[in-house]
């Protein structure tokens, strides 16, 4: 009852190659839900198969307590914008937002209404007469989504919607986009290979690798609780042990994984000769060497060595590591609690 | 749904289909499977080749027209090579406008062109009266429905093409190439010997089969220049199908697929070396790399491009 | 190096080009309005009159319109049939497009005399005898043009990514026929337009199966140009430099038409 949008068992091939293998999805009414994954992993391939531009070769999709498996995508009420816009070059940009209620057979007055009403809300009202050629690509995009709006579609589907644009506008568009998702309380699923931008903007986030969703969690327990060794590494720079490892810098670990992983922000650093006063119940100190540094601005990212094991630590940059050089020698502080199990992969 | 989906665009098909195969397909199979019969319609025979073969005066047009065209488009090559490279060394400017006469030049081919030479060179023409008045007699021996006359008209629209097609090429090979060879130690003409030359000769090798394809094929030119005065093969193979001498199909056909087989070669030839050519310029190009798959769309842009 | 500083060697040698590409076409021109020219170097009296006997002949009329509608016609026929063709395999059956282009880039390598063999074959004879007529005469244009509508067609879908336009507009509740027409082809058209009318200019200067096919009963403007060879030189190159000039003004027609499908996507 509470599932809006509800996928079941999705299958599709290409040839051979299996570009979705028995996807399971649900997305609430109203929800923002991210698919995450590198290029080459379904992501795209899933929202083809929602819209109903890719036919699927198992499962079923429903919309809205509605079976849409074997709908054609013009009666499936699913709006979609695209990485390229996929504007009409041939129309103006108001006759672009009104051409979806055009095929509807709106009369033309609620048709000018409506327009004017999504060209507000994206902020381009005085863009409407002219062609789409001549805007920025961030107002193409901004106009692609009033275009999919317009006919208020169940759902909304966005594909890669960002990826076209530099960085700056990059970010502006899409708090803006959640902006205009939250207001409308639209149905949404973003696909995207950038796993800032899906924790940014996302209610929820589905990590695909290899056409099968291995996390769907919440942007906060993605980050903080990785459950494999393929979303740790995707999430970022987290530090990802073996075994062996993990043994060697804990001491013991309490499980039976075979991978670990620890956040960069999760190990203190201290300078050699400080250790002492840090001392806390439970937690282990290791001589290191730092590696490297790098500024991130107000984060400073270095590398230490300890018992010849590679870590990545990220410092808070409140200026009282200015002078951190490669050679320093500094104290790791570890902090069992904090150590990832990682579940193996496909299982 | 599958089915559904797609069984009714299929339906747009059916007069392209129809239109290829009634005017392209049969007629070609049909002319093929002629070459085959012999005179009296009955049964299968290599016959008609063998006697092209041994006929003194078939084996003539063809040695004719292979000569013809290999002549005409080394020497296209050649002008066209010189004049790209001075081509390179103009404003665009310039080169626009040196492109644009070529161009409208290449229009002027065919029937008009025959006679353009007539006006010029033929046995009353401007030129062939002049050289005469002034005592000139370098041009006596010349005769413009000869071979030297008619090889002189081939070069004139092989040049504009040659020229049309190489240019590119010589924008392929980038000055900080040259800049790096010299500072390697390498003199200008080594630089040509070991990185222009070889770079350019795919592009040279195309245009040669083009060029060939091209000469091998024209009949309006060597028609109204010469008529029946010089055996050519695409001539010949005109006045066997309809002209009002003796009138024989299969022999023909024959000949017909002899021509055939040495324009596809040709064009089989730019084909292979335009995709050898596109490795080069897909390394060496200058822009942000596109998606693999629009590379592998534009690609075959080119090559028929160059097919024209 | 310097690139933009032309030498002497570049000069003179582009200079020679140029005279030799230019002279047949300067002397036909000027033959066409010389009234005498012989043992001088540029005519001594000018004339209209070849342009006017030109105009005056009615055969000439008639091949005029003859060729003007054989062409049309062709075109027309290739836009209809090519048109939903190219459409289909670019947007539907993506697999068969090596197919399509292998048949349309034929006639390139099969020479005109080839084809004219094969199609004097099929049709002058058995159930469909059409020798000599026209219908033969279009089917065989249809051939030339192929490649030259086909690729025209293609690129412009492809430059307009016609398949995401379609998509979009699809997922916007258009039938596949009303994107087709309201979204798809009004954004080719410019590029059909182009490779039409390159089309057309190919199909006028067509001589080899026009001569080959129909040259007995049909008379284009090739056609008689060819038989006006032998009668008067100065009447032959009035009509000769007429073709050139409309061919003229037809590509530069197409070159402005390409430059501003350009400069609205550049």
């Amino acid at each position: 009852m509470n599932d809006y949008l509800k996928l079941q068992g999705v299958r599709k091939l290409f040839g051979d190659a299996c570009v979705l293998d028995n996807v399971d999805l649900e997305i609430r009414e109203g929800e923002l839900v991210t698919l995450l994954g590198p290029s080459g992993c379904g992501k795209s391939t899933l929202l083809r198969c929602i819209a109903g531009l890719t036919e699927l070769d198992g499962g079923s999709i429903m919309l809205a307590q509605k079976d849409v498996t074997r709908q054609p995508p013009r009666d499936r009420e699913v709006g979609m914008v695209f990485q390229s816009y996929a504007l009409f070059p041939n129309l103006t940009v108001g006759q672009n937002v009104e051409y979806g209620m055009k095929m509807r057979g709106m009369s033309k007055a609620a048709q000018r209404t409506r327009s004017e009403e999504l060209l507000a809300l994206v902020d381009l009202e005085e863009k409407r007469d002219v062609y789409p050629q001549s805007l920025s690509g961030g107002q193409q995009q901004r106009i692609a989504l009033a275009r999919s709006l317009a006919v208020q579609p169940k759902v909304l589907l966005l594909d890669e919607p960002l990826s076209a644009l530099d960085a700056k506008i990059r970010k502006n568009l899409r708090t803006e986009i959640r902006e205009i998702q939250k207001r409308l309380g639209m149905t949404t699923l973003f696909v995207t290979h950038d796993q800032e931008e899906a924790l940014i903007v996302s209610d929820r986030v589905c990590v695909m690798k290899g056409g099968r969703i291995i996390q769907d969690d919440s942007p906060e327990g993605l980050y903080t609780a990785p459950r494999t060794e393929f979303v740790a590494r995707f999430m970022g720079s987290y530090n990802v042990f073996t075994r062996p490892e993990a043994l060697k810098l804990f001491g013991r670990v309490d499980s039976s994984a075979d991978s670990f992983a620890l956040r960069p922000e999760a190990i203190t650093l201290l300078k050699a000769g400080e250790a002492a006063a840090a001392e806390e119940e439970g937690r282990i100190l290791l001589d290191a060497s730092i590696h490297s540094v790098s500024m991130l601005g107000n984060i400073i990212r270095c590398t230490a060595e300890a018992s010849g094991i590679r870590l990545t630590v990220d410092v808070l940059n409140d200026g009282s590591w200015l002078r951190l050089r490669e050679q320093d020698q500094v104290t790791l502080v570890l902090d069992p609690a904090q150590l990832r199990h990682l579940e193996r992969e496909g299982a | 749904m599958k089915q559904n989906r797609r069984g009714g665009v299929i339906l747009a098909l059916i007069p392209f289909v129809l239109m290829v195969l009634a005017f392209q397909l049969v007629p070609v199979l049909s002319m093929v499977s002629n070459s085959f019969h012999s005179g009296d319609g009955k049964g299968i025979t290599f016959g008609n080749y063998v006697h092209a073969m041994q006929s003194a005066y078939y084996m003539q047009a063809i040695k004719n027209s292979l000569f013809i065209s290999i002549a005409s488009s080394v020497a296209g090559i050649a002008i066209g090579l010189v004049c790209a490279y001075c081509i390179t060394r103009f404003t665009p400017a310039v080169r626009d406008r040196v492109l644009m006469v070529s161009n409208m030049t290449s229009n002027f081919a065919g029937v008009p062109l025959a006679f353009a030479y007539i006006i010029l060179l033929g046995n009353n023409g401007i030129f062939t009266l002049l050289f005469k008045d002034w005592g000139w007699d370098v041009f006596a021996g010349f005769n413009l429905y000869s071979w030297t006359g008619l090889a002189l008209v081939y070069v004139y629209f092989q040049v504009p093409l040659s020229l049309l097609l190489l240019y590119p090429s010589f924008y392929g090979i980038r000055e900080q190439w040259r800049e790096a060879a010299a500072l390697l130690g390498a003199g200008r003409w080594q630089f040509w010997k070991t990185i222009g030359l070889p770079m350019l000769a795919p592009a040279i090798f195309g245009t040669m089969g083009i060029l060939f394809a091209n000469a091998m094929g024209a009949y309006a030119t060597a028609y109204a220049l010469v008529g029946g005065n010089y055996n050519l093969l695409a001539v010949r193979i005109g006045s066997l199908v309809a002209g009002n001498v003796v009138t024989q199909p299969e022999m023909g056909s024959t000949l017909a697929v002899l021509l055939a087989l040495t324009t596809l070669l040709a064009v089989y030839l730019n084909h292979v070396m335009v995709r050898r050519s596109g490795r080069f310029v897909a390394r060496a190009a200058d822009k942000p790399q596109p998606k693999a798959s629009v590379v592998r769309r534009l690609r075959p842009r080119a090559r028929e491009e160059l097919g024209q | 190096m310097n690139t933009r500083k032309a030498g002497l060697a570049p000069r003179v040698l582009i200079l020679l080009l140029m005279v030799y590409l230019l002279v047949p076409l300067l002397a036909t021109g000027l033959y066409a309005f010389a009234q005498d020219w012989q043992n001088s170097l540029l005519p001594r009296a000018w004339t209209f009159d070849w342009f006017i006997q030109m105009f005056q002949d009615l055969r000439f009329m008639e091949a005029l319109w003859t060729s003007l509608y054989l062409c049309l016609i062709s075109v027309v026929v290739s836009l209809v049939v090519m048109l939903p063709a190219v459409f289909v395999i670019t947007m539907y059956f993506p697999r068969w497009e090596s197919l399509m282009k292998g048949i349309v880039v034929l006639p390139y390598a099969v020479p005109g005399v080839v084809a004219a063999v094969g199609l004097i074959r099929t049709y002058s004879s058995g159930p469909l005898n059409i020798a000599g007529t026209s219908y033969l005469l279009v089917g065989a244009y249809f051939v030339v043009i192929l490649p030259y509508m086909y690729q025209g067609i293609r690129n412009s879908l492809l430059t307009v990514s016609a398949a995401e336009l379609l998509q979009a507009a699809e997922l916007l509740g258009a039938r596949r026929r009303q994107a087709f027409m309201n979204v798809i082809l009004p954004n080719i058209w410019p590029g059909v337009m182009v490779s039409a009318l390159l089309s057309f200019s190919v199909l006028f200067g067509e001589f080899v199966l026009t001569n080959m096919l129909v040259g007995g009963h049909i008379q284009t403007i090739q056609i008689y140009l060819y038989k006006r060879v032998g009668e008067s030189g100065h009447l032959a190159s009035a009509i000769a430099i007429s073709y050139f000039v409309f061919i003229l003004v037809l590509s530069m027609v197409l070159m402005k038409l390409g430059k501003k499908m350009g400069g609205v996507r550049g």
